[in-house]
C-alpha cells in the first residue's frame, strides 16, 4: 500500500500541469500580447481612464455573458438577450417616468424574471430546443419594444445620474455591477450544487436524469438568472443613453456568444468557465479599444473581431484533438 | 439435405485474428440452395465475425469463400453483394421517413433520364411483397410500421435486389410471437424460391422449427454440425458452453441472504413483461437472467422508476413503493447502472471524481454550498478499494479510463451515496475479463458486508454463475424459473430461458 501511495504522488506531479493549464493559458497569453502591442503602438492605451473605457465598453455584454456561459455549459443558449434588454429597458423607462426611479427599476427586474420564466418554461415544458425558442422570443421582444414605445425612443432623464455615477474607486456603476456579477458567477459555478449541476446536465442530460438531477428546474432557474441579468443590462444601457430605445442592444446576443465561445465554453455543453468568458470579453474589449486608438476604421474592427473568433475556436479544436491523442 | 450438389455458398478454413488474438480457428460453413442453417454460439463465439467475413465487412486472414465457380480469399463488400449475399441486421437500417416502396427501391431507383418513376417503384415493391406473402401498403411510411413489419420490408428489399443468401441476425429478438410466425412464413416462402439463409439465434426452440441444419460455434471453432430436426436441446447447450466452463454456482452462493428488502409482486408493463414476482433480500446478489428481448432489463428499469405506467406492486421496507421517476428511487436509496455506459451512464468530458460523486452531492452540500474536497477524497478511497486503474488524478476526464474502469467508477457512485438496493443492467457489458472479475468480487463482498440487495439483469449465463446467489429466469416477458445457491446450473438456465 505504501509504495502505491508513492506512485500516486509521482503520477500527480508529472501529469497534472500538462492537462489543466493550457485551457486558459493560451487566451491569457494572447491578451498579454495584445496589451503589449497596443501599449507600444499607442501612448494612451495604458492610461487608467482608457482601461475604465475598456471595462465600461464590455460591461453590458459581460453582465449578460456570465449567465450566458452558465447556460452554454448546460448546452443551452439564450439568443433573446439583446431584444429582451431593449424590451425591459423600454418598459422600465416608461415606468420610471410615471412612478419614479426605484419602482421603475424594480418593475424592470420583475419583467426580466418574467422573460426568463417564459423562455425557461417553453424550453423545459414544451421541449423545444433553446436555440429555436429564443430565436422566436428574440423577435417577439423586439417587436413588443417597438409596440410599447410606439416606435419611438423614450427619454428617461431621471436615470442619467446613474449612468454618470462613479460610486466606488472612481469606477462607473456599470463596471461595478459587471465585476460583482463576475465574482458571483465564478463562486456559483465552483461552490454550489446548482452551478455544478449545469456542467453535468450539459455533459450528458440523459445520464443526469439517472443520477437524480432535476434538469428542468435547474435549466429554468438558469434562464431566470439570464432574464434578470438582461434586465439589469437593459437598465444600464438606458441610464447610459438617458433614453430607452426599442433598437437598443441590437445584435448584442452575438457579441455575448462570441465572448463565451472565445473563452473556451463548448457548444456541446459540459465545458467552460466564467474566467474564460471574462478573458474573452477582455480580449474583445482590448482589441476594439486598441483599434480605435490606432484609428482603424470601424468596419475593419468588425472584420478583426470575426477573424479573432475563428482563430480562437480553431485553435481550441486543435488543442482538443492533441489532448485526445496525447492525454 | 445434401449440400454438395446444390451448393450455394461454401466457406472453408476461415481464420481471423484481432489484435493478435485469433477469434476464428479455421471454421467451415456450407449452405445449400433453399436451406436454412441455424448458427448458434455464445457471445464471443465468433458468429458475427464469421458472417461479417461473408458480408465482406471483415477480411479473413486465411481460408476462402466460394460460390458457383468463383472463389475468393478476400471478399470485399461489393463482391459479396455480387454473390447475392445480404445481411438483415438486428438494428434496422431502413429510412423511417420514406415510404415502403422507396425503402425497397433504395439505392436502385426506378427512373427514366433521372426522373423517378413512382408507378414503377410501387409496382416493384408490391411484387416483392406479394412474392413473400406480405400484406403491407407500399405507400405507407416505414416509420409507422411495427418492428416486425419493418423487418419484413428489409427482407423484401434484399429479395427485390436479387438476394441469394440471406443472413438473419437474431431476427426474432424484438418480435412478438405473432410477428415471429409471420417471419417464419416468409422464410418458408424464400426457401421454396431457393434462397439460402443463415439464421443466427439464441432461441433453441426456434432451431427445430425453422432450420434444416444447425451449426454451433464455441470459442471460434465449430463444436457441432447436426440435423436441426434431430438435435436435442441438451446437445445444443452442451455444444455451446462446452465442458470446461464451470457449470456450478460460486461456492458461497445463497449463504448470506437476509431479510427481504424489496418485494416485487405481479409487476407488468404493457406487452414487455407481465406478472413478474420475486423478492430481493439483504446481502444477496439476485440475477434476472433472460435473452435480449426477454423483458429482464425493463423490470430493472421499472424498479428504478423509469416506467411509471407499470402495474403491480412494489413493497419496500414493508410499505408500498411507487417510484414515478429516478429521483423517487434515489430517495429510497436505490442505485441504478444502465447498460449503455456511454449514452446513459458516464459524463464523458467531466472529471472522474465528479462522475463518482454526483448523486452524493446533496449529502456533501450544506444549503447548496459544496466544495470538491469530499468528492476528491471519495474518488481516492474508491479507486483504491475497487482497484480503479487511472492516473489517480480526480480531475482527469472519465473518458480517459478504460471501459472496465469507467464501470467501476459508475458502480462506486452508488456505494458512495449509501444505496441499499442496486439495480445493475448488464453490469459487465463491454468490460474486459480482469475488470469483470474485480466487479464480481466487489458485488459479492459489498452485498455481504453492507447488507445491501443487488439486482443484476443479464443475458450472460456465465455472469449468473460467477456472481448470483439466486437467479430468476425470464423468457418473452414471463418469469419461467427460479434457482437458488447450489441449484444454479448454466445448462438449466440456458434451457429455460430459451423456451
Amino acid at each position: 500500500m505504501k509504495t502505491k501511495a508513492a506512485e500516486v504522488k509521482a503520477g500527480d506531479l508529472e501529469k497534472k500541469p500538462g492537462r489543466s493549464v493550457p485551457e486558459l493559458a493560451a487566451l491569457s497569453l494572447f491578451l498579454v500580447a495584445l496589451i503589449v502591442y497596443f501599449s507600444w503602438a499607442s501612448e494612451y492605451f495604458l492610461g487608467v481612464e482608457n482601461w475604465i473605457n475598456i471595462l465600461s465598453a464590455v460591461s453590458v455584454a459581460g453582465i449578460i455573458a456570465v449567465p450566458g456561459t452558465m447556460l452554454l455549459i448546460a448546452a443551452q443558449v439564450d439568443l433573446s438577450v439583446g431584444s429582451a434588454a431593449a424590451f425591459t429597458g423600454t418598459i422600465a423607462g416608461i415606468w420610471i417616468n410615471s412612478s419614479g426611479v426605484p419602482l421603475g427599476i424594480l418593475f424592470g427586474i420583475i419583467i426580466g424574471i418574467i422573460v426568463g420564466v417564459l423562455n425557461g418554461l417553453l424550453i423545459t415544458r414544451l421541449h423545444v430546443n433553446s436555440l429555436i425558442t429564443t430565436l422566436g422570443t428574440l423577435a417577439i421582444f423586439r417587436g413588443l419594444s417597438y409596440i410599447i414605445g410606439g416606435g419611438q425612443t423614450v427619454m428617461v432623464p431621471d436615470l442619467s445620474y446613474l449612468g454618470l455615477a462613479r460610486p466606488f474607486l472612481n469606477l462607473p456603476l456599470a463596471v461595478i455591477v459587471f465585476v460583482v456579477v463576475c465574482i458571483a458567477g465564478v463562486l456559483v459555478m465552483k461552490y454550489t450544487t446548482f452551478g455544478r449541476s449545469l456542467y453535468v446536465i450539459g455533459a450528458n442530460p440523459a445520464a443526469a436524469r439517472l443520477v437524480g438531477i432535476r434538469t428542468p428546474r435547474v435549466i429554468l432557474i438558469c434562464f431566470i438568472i439570464s432574464g434578470v441579468s438582461t434586465a439589469i443590462a437593459g437598465l444600464i444601457l438606458t441610464s447610459q443613453l438617458t433614453a430607452a430605445s426599442p433598437m437598443a442592444a441590437n445584435g448584442l446576443e452575438l457579441s455575448v456568444i462570441t465572448a463565451i465561445v472565445l473563452g473556451g465554453a463548448s457548444l456541446n455543453g459540459g465545458r467552460g468557465t466564467i474566467s474564460g468568458t471574462i478573458l474573452g470579453l477582455l480580449i474583445i474589449g482590448v482589441l476594439n479599444n486598441g483599434l480605435v486608438l490606432l484609428n482603424v476604421d470601424t468596419f475593419w474592427q468588425q472584420v478583426a473581431r470575426g477573424t479573432l473568433l475563428i482563430i480562437a475556436v480553431s485553435f481550441d479544436q486543435l488543442r482538443e484533438r492533441w489532448g485526445i491523442k496525447h492525454g | 439435405m445434401p449440400a454438395t450438389d446444390s451448393a450455394l455458398l461454401t466457406a472453408s478454413a476461415i481464420r481471423k485474428s484481432f489484435g493478435g488474438v485469433e477469434v476464428l480457428h479455421g471454421v467451415d460453413l456450407h449452405l445449400a440452395r433453399g436451406e436454412v442453417l441455424a448458427l448458434l454460439g455464445e457471445n464471443g463465439a465468433g458468429k458475427s465475425t464469421l458472417v461479417k467475413i461473408l458480408a465482406g465487412d471483415y477480411v479473413a486472414d486465411s481460408g476462402s469463400v466460394s460460390s458457383g465457380d468463383k472463389e475468393y480469399s478476400a471478399l470485399d463488400p461489393i463482391q459479396s453483394r455480387a454473390l447475392g449475399i445480404r445481411m438483415i441486421f438486428q438494428e434496422l437500417s431502413d429510412a423511417p421517413l420514406l415510404t415502403v416502396a422507396e425503402n425497397i427501391s433504395m439505392g436502385s431507383w426506378a427512373s427514366k433520364g433521372g426522373i423517378v418513376s413512382w408507378s414503377k417503384m410501387h409496382e416493384r415493391a408490391n411484387s416483392a411483397l406479394a412474392m413473400l406473402g406480405i400484406e403491407i401498403d407500399s405507400s405507407r411510411l416505414v416509420g409507422t410500421l411495427r418492428i416486425g413489419e419493418r423487418q419484413l420490408v428489409e427482407i423484401a428489399r434484399a429479395i427485390s435486389d436479387n438476394a441469394q443468401v440471406l443472413i438473419l441476425d437474431e431476427p426474432t429478438a424484438a418480435l412478438s410471437s405473432a410477428e415471429t410466425d409471420k417471419l417464419f412464413e416468409v422464410i418458408n416462402a424464400l426457401r421454396t424460391r431457393g434462397v439460402g439463409m443463415i439464421y443466427i439465434t439464441h432461441r433453441l426452440d426456434e432451431v427445430g422449427i425453422i432450420a434444416d441444419r444447425v451449426q454451433v460455434l464455441r470459442d471460434g471453432s465449430q463444436s457441432l454440425i447436426a440435423d436441426a430436426k434431430k438435435a436435442s436441446r441438451l446437445e445444443l447447450v452442451k455444444a455451446m458452453i462446452g465442458h470446461e466452463i464451470s457449470n456450478q454456482a460460486h461456492p458461497e452462493a445463497g449463504m448470506h441472504s437476509g431479510e427481504t428488502l424489496l418485494e416485487v409482486s405481479q409487476l407488468s408493463l404493457g406487452n414487455i413483461f407481465s406478472d413478474i414476482s420475486f423478492n430481493l433480500r439483504a446481502g444477496e446478489v439476485l440475477a434476472l437472467y433472460g435473452k435480449v428481448g426477454s423483458g429482464a432489463e425493463e423490470v430493472g428499469e421499472t424498479i428504478f422508476g423509469l416506467h411509471p405506467e407499470r402495474t403491480g406492486t412494489l413493497t419496500l421496507n414493508q410499505s408500498a413503493f411507487t417510484p414515478k421517476n429516478p429521483i423517487d428511487a434515489i430517495r429510497a436509496f436505490i442505485g441504478f447502472l444502465p447498460a449503455d455506459r456511454q449514452r446513459l451512464g458516464a459524463f464523458m468530458v467531466r472529471p472522474v471524481a465528479e462522475n463518482l460523486a454526483v448523486p452524493s452531492w446533496p449529502r456533501y452540500a450544506s444549503r447548496g454550498i459544496i466544495t470538491k474536497v469530499k468528492e476528491n477524497a471519495a474518488y481516492m478511497r474508491w479507486s483504491e478499494l475497487l482497484k480503479i486503474k487511472s492516473r489517480n488524478d480526480p480531475d482527469q476526464p472519465i473518458a480517459t479510463l478504460s471501459g472496465g474502469n469507467q464501470q467501476k467508477v459508475l458502480l462506486s457512485r452508488w456505494f458512495e451515496c449509501d444505496a441499499k438496493i442496486l439495480v445493475l443492467i448488464e453490469p459487465t457489458r463491454g468490460v474486459d475479463v480482469g475488470a469483470r472479475r474485480d466487479i464480481y468480487t466487489t458485488l459479492r463482498e459489498s452485498a455481504k458486508k453492507n447488507k445491501i440487495g443487488i439486482l443484476i439483469t443479464t443475458s450472460d449465463h456465465e455472469e449468473v454463475i460467477q456472481v448470483a446467489d439466486r437467479v430468476v429466469v425470464m423468457s418473452r416477458g414471463k418469469k419461467v424459473a427460479e434457482y437458488e445457491g447450489k441449484n444454479i446450473d448454466s445448462s438449466k438456465i440456458i434451457q429455460t430461458a430459451s423456451e
